[in-house]
């Protein structure tokens, strides 16, 4: 009881807090979360966890994306790597073989990306489910294939000697300084997301997920928002191909863009919360983390991996976000049958 | 009930052991400072794969339990990198800088060691590699990479080399439209060209998969060739040595094949026409060497391994190179020390000179940050085919030598972008 | 005239589940559609939503535009509304996410300003908020605005599917069994709102119905179908003594008992 009252305490604090922030101005809960993320590699114990803070950024930029469009718009899409690794080769070729800065190659990569993704995007105005996943599955191998058999892209060998990003004399060439761009414009992301995802757009997306012939009715226009769902994810896949490709060592290779590489996104966004506003944040982090941890049992990582995906399909098909959302929901549902607690309010625009 | 328990907790008898443990702990902490880490870092998902793992640790351990490396103990911990080069950069990444190992081992395979360079060069942490092979490893000039195998420029040309030497430069080429099997046969006649000054007697491309290449070979036969080429893929590649039997070509003529020769499908496709067939290798376990008898019967005794291919026997090799090494080493291994530690080791490792492997090539480092000092084993073996089908034979027929700066003509300008790319 | 369909067909293989159709239908009508089970009616349906493609050569005219040829969401923003006999809401959103969907062409914000989070997007938000918790305050499910639409019972989505219709403000309201499932109680309570928006709004009603008390009490005119084909249109009263209606229903088995005792008696 004691337990439930100060969780319910904690979760009233918290959302006062956000509220006041918000009161404030629309953005102070972004510049606080700012403010929060900027100490961390002084704060973390070594570079080794200030290179994993700038993988999870990465990542987050790469699960939000996905679930974007697989968890809001409900397109089963298996090919989000491959737009991953188009993402990071363009940002290499116009670095490495055009000579461009990192400021050029960075919307280079996420326009052709973007390109990309319209393509992925086509598939899915004609097919739904597990066609529209073999049909993208293939797109994203094909991709993967083609880098391997492309001796200009470096092929089985790899893509080596991409530059650092350079403000000038200033060089992002270590994790630390890298951190301060890959924090950023993760941030960004995960703001993007948000904006995007509680306006009217984003309820198209859901809509679009829950009954197409439905939202159709309701003035939805189902290809657009599907199209719109798969270039947004695109974007944020070029983002993180193009951050990639130019944190140190600087090198790809295509063996990084698999279908397990794809397992393991899939299994961010699913155990985060497919369709859960921060679904793709915490399905990252979590993931990522355990992924390190576990790393020493590297006999049982495939084992384990599998296995969580299946467990959580089973017994948390909202996963881990849609666990807080049910938490927080009974605690205050619990505060409201002894008299406790007002009313939740509705959830309002960030 | 809990106050109780706190009670008897503190009676005077578990304080006093509590103390005594604690004790011990402090001094085991003390201790610890004499330990050489290590962190390895190997495609260990297939079976031997995790056998020479597994090898690599016993070792270590035989080296502890003989009283360690002057004293000190050696820790060890394998990471598998699933030949992935994001995890391998991950992996280096947490031995150099989480972990603070003293020697980092790997990895596997070239994409993966490729980018480690760049990590450990930047946490200046001695790298040791076990299996790649990429010439580009060692060209980018880190003062901190040591390679145990055979580069690939020194293979890439270790058959034509052979070849002239052994048996003749009068050869005929036929080779598949593939870019590798293209690959493998014009660096077989440059080789020739260039050293031999001798120009391919008969030089045509075919196109895979195309049945009939008894045109090509009747010709060759014509021409009285030493040895002949056949450079494709497995089941071409079998294919042409049947059909230059079929139009007579006499068996003295060497057959000689590409890369793909010593591919499991090429031996039993080709039957006995693949006998006298050779390929390269830094091992065979074939090898009559006492050496590699001797641990061709460990691996089979103790990982149940007959037939240990070169990366079981690099692996060992590089055990007892690192071993010699950290002897070598000034190590003080305290808790500010190990920056200095690390270019000890770095240092102790570029001394190395004339470790015989147990391919029975010689492994030699030296302390210029160059592909000369730094790929260890110049000296290919070379193995041939005595019986084909699927229960094929091998013997090692030779080995062949390279110079140490073989291969690096031509190479200054990839060498200086290699660099700077490393400055990055 | 409102809508307009000319010689409107659909077959599906071998089968004309709506045979030619002609169907015109006056601005402030309330028109019942109905026939037996299978006699295309809501094949009708999703041809003038723009769900199904028409067969060639027909027609449909909204408000006086062609639109044979449109995409659903085309239609819808020209006021076409309808409800589904599966209901169709959005299961995994809430109550008030499900109208503002049903709102989404009258939410006037593009996605850079959702973005940037202008005044005019925040503002424009508030607004359409309060609105829809004034439809729901009418179609009394206000309580139940934050819960998921699957958390309902069968009757509140019922509302809550006619809820989203009237939330796309609509001059065209077409209903797909509004009553079916529903107990006698909650059948009147239904007739209530509808009649009531009907009132409030200056609706245009069709209403498909298999409980003909619905379609008997609320419609001024009705048009009955059989085998994709208009056998009769006309008031309540002519309708049911027509020759044609009475054959439909009882030449054949029945599954609706109601309907025989209705015609019947």
């Amino acid at each position: 009881m004691a337990e439930q009252a100060a969780s319910l305490r904690f979760i009233d604090a918290t959302e006062r807090g956000l509220t006041r922030l918000r009161a404030v101005h629309p953005l102070a809960p972004w510049l606080v979360a700012f403010l929060l993320l900027a100490p961390l590699p002084w704060v973390l114990l070594n570079t080794y966890h200030v290179f994993l803070a700038n993988f999870i950024c990465v990542m987050i930029l790469l699960s939000v994306g996905l679930n974007i469009v697989k968890g809001f718009c409900g397109q089963v899409t298996v090919g989000h790597v491959g737009l991953y690794a188009i993402g990071a080769y363009t940002a290499a070729v116009m670095s490495v073989n055009f000579g461009m800065t990192f400021w050029m190659s960075l919307p280079i990569a996420v326009m052709v990306t973007l390109l990309a993704g319209a393509v992925v995007g086509i598939p899915s105005f004609r097919l739904e489910g597990a066609y529209l996943a073999l049909v993208t599955l293939g797109l994203g191998e094909s991709v993967r294939i083609f880098i391997s058999a492309t001796e200009y892209l470096g092929a089985t060998n790899g893509f080596s000697g991409i530059p650092a990003p350079r403000i000038g004399d200033f060089r992002f060439d270590t994790y630390q300084k890298y951190y301060y761009l890959v924090m950023p414009v993760m941030l960004l992301g995960v703001f993007f997301s948000f904006r995007i995802l509680r306006s009217r757009l984003g309820r198209g997306f859901m809509a679009v997920r829950e009954d197409p012939v439905a939202a159709a009715a309701a003035g939805v226009n189902v290809r657009g928002h599907k199209m719109i769902a798969f270039l947004i994810s695109a974007g944020y896949a070029g983002f993180a191909g193009a951050l990639y490709a130019h944190m140190i060592p600087g090198y790809l290779n295509p063996r990084n863009f698999t279908v397990i590489e794809m397992v393991t996104l899939l299994l961010m966004v699913v155990l985060g919360g497919l369709g859960h506003i921060w679904g793709g944040v915490i399905g990252a982090i979590i993931v990522t983390i355990v992924y390190d941890i576990t790393k020493d049992y590297y006999h049982y990582s495939l084992l384990l991996f599998g296995s969580v995906i299946v467990l959580t399909v089973l017994f948390m098909p909202k996963g881990i976000g849609g666990i807080i959302d049910r938490f927080i929901a009974t605690r205050r549902f619990i505060a409201i049958r002894e008299g406790r607690a007002t009313r939740p309010g509705s959830d309002d625009a960030a | 009930m809990n106050a109780v328990r706190k009670k008897e907790w503190l009676c005077p008898r578990n304080v006093v052991a509590g103390l005594a443990a604690g004790a011990m702990l402090a001094v085991a902490g003390a201790a610890s400072a004499g330990v050489i880490k290590i962190g390895a870092s190997l495609r260990m998902k297939t079976e031997t794969g995790e056998k020479y793992g597994q090898m690599v640790v016993d070792e270590l351990s035989a080296i502890n339990a003989a009283g360690g490396v002057n004293g000190h103990t050696i820790e060890i911990k394998l990471l598998n990198d699933e030949c992935k080069s994001d995890i391998g950069v991950a992996n280096a990444t947490k031995y150099a800088y989480q972990d603070n190992v003293h020697l980092f081992v790997g990895s596997t395979c070239s994409s993966v060691s490729l980018p480690i360079v760049d990590v450990i060069h930047k946490a200046g942490v001695p790298m040791l590699i076990p299996h790649s092979t990429n010439y580009k490893i060692t060209l980018k000039g880190s003062p901190w990479v040591f390679r145990v195998p055979i580069s690939s420029r020194f293979s890439a040309a270790a058959a034509a080399k052979y070849t002239a030497e052994n048996i003749g430069t009068k050869i005929a080429y036929i080779w598949a439209s593939d870019a590798a099997s293209q690959a493998d046969a014009q660096k077989f006649y440059e080789y020739i060209r260039n050293f031999h000054g001798e120009g391919p007697l008969y030089a045509e491309q075919f196109q895979e998969g195309e049945l009939d290449l008894r045109p090509h070979l009747l010709k060759i036969k014509a021409l009285q060739p030493e040895a002949l080429m056949i450079s494709a893929q497995s089941q071409d590649f079998a294919r042409g040595l049947v059909q230059s039997y079929e139009v007579g070509i006499p068996p003295s003529v060497k057959r000689i094949g590409g890369s793909a020769a010593s591919n499991r499908p090429a031996p039993i496709l080709a039957g006995d026409a693949i006998k006298g067939v050779f390929f390269h290798a830094a091992f065979s376990y074939v090898d009559p060497d006492p050496n590699a008898q001797a641990f061709v019967k460990m691996t089979t005794e103790r990982y149940g391994v007959p037939t240990p291919d070169h990366d079981f026997s690099q692996a060992w090799d590089l055990v007892q190179i690192a071993k010699r090494a950290l002897e070598r080493a000034n190590l003080t291994l305290s808790d500010d020390s190990l920056a200095a530690d690390r270019a000890a080791i770095r240092d102790a490792l570029a001394t190395i000179q004339g470790y015989k492997t147990l391919g029975g090539g010689v492994v030699d480092f030296c302390a210029d940050a160059t592909p000369e000092c730094r790929d260890g084993n110049k000296t290919p073996v070379l193995i041939e085919y005595t019986k084909g089908g699927e229960d094929y034979e091998l013997r090692v027929i030779g080995k062949t030598t390279f110079g140490a700066d073989f291969g690096l003509d031509g190479m200054q300008e990839e060498a200086a972008a290699l660099r700077k790319s490393l400055d990055n | 005239m409102l809508l307009r369909t000319e010689n409107l067909s659909k077959h599906f293989g071998g089968l004309r589940a709506v045979d030619g159709i002609d169907f015109e239908l006056e601005e402030g009508e309330v028109r019942g559609l109905i026939g037996p089970n299978g006699s295309g009616k809501s094949t009708f349906f999703n041809l003038v939503s723009g769900i199904y493609r028409p067969d060639e050569g027909s027609r449909i005219r909204i408000g006086g535009q062609d639109t044979t040829h449109f995409e659903p969401h085309r239609i819808a923003a020209l006021g076409v509304a309808r409800t589904f006999q599966l209901l169709r809401v959005f299961s995994e959103m809430t109550v008030l996410e499900n109208l503002l969907v049903g709102h989404h062409l009258h939410v006037a914000y593009g996605p850079v300003a959702a973005v940037l989070g202008t005044r005019r997007m925040r503002n424009e938000e508030r607004r359409v908020r309060e609105e829809m918790m004034e439809l729901l305050a009418f179609i009394g499910l206000a309580d139940f605005a934050a819960m998921l639409a699957s958390e309902l019972s069968v009757g509140q989505r019922r509302l809550l599917a006619l809820g989203r219709a009237m939330a796309m403000r609509p001059r065209l309201l077409m209903l797909d069994e509004p009553a079916a499932g529903l107990s006698p109680v909650n059948v009147d309570n239904l007739l209530r709102i509808i009649v009531g928006l009907k009132e409030r709004y200056g609706l245009t009603v069709i209403i498909v119905e298999h409980i003909l008390r619905v379609v008997m009490d609320t419609c001024e005119k009705v048009t009955v179908l059989d085998h994709g084909q208009k056998i009769a249109e006309g008031t309540p009263d002519e309708v049911k003594t027509d020759h044609a209606v009475i054959e439909a229903y009882l030449g054949r088995e029945m599954e609706d008992d109601e309907v025989r005792r209705v015609l019947q008696g």
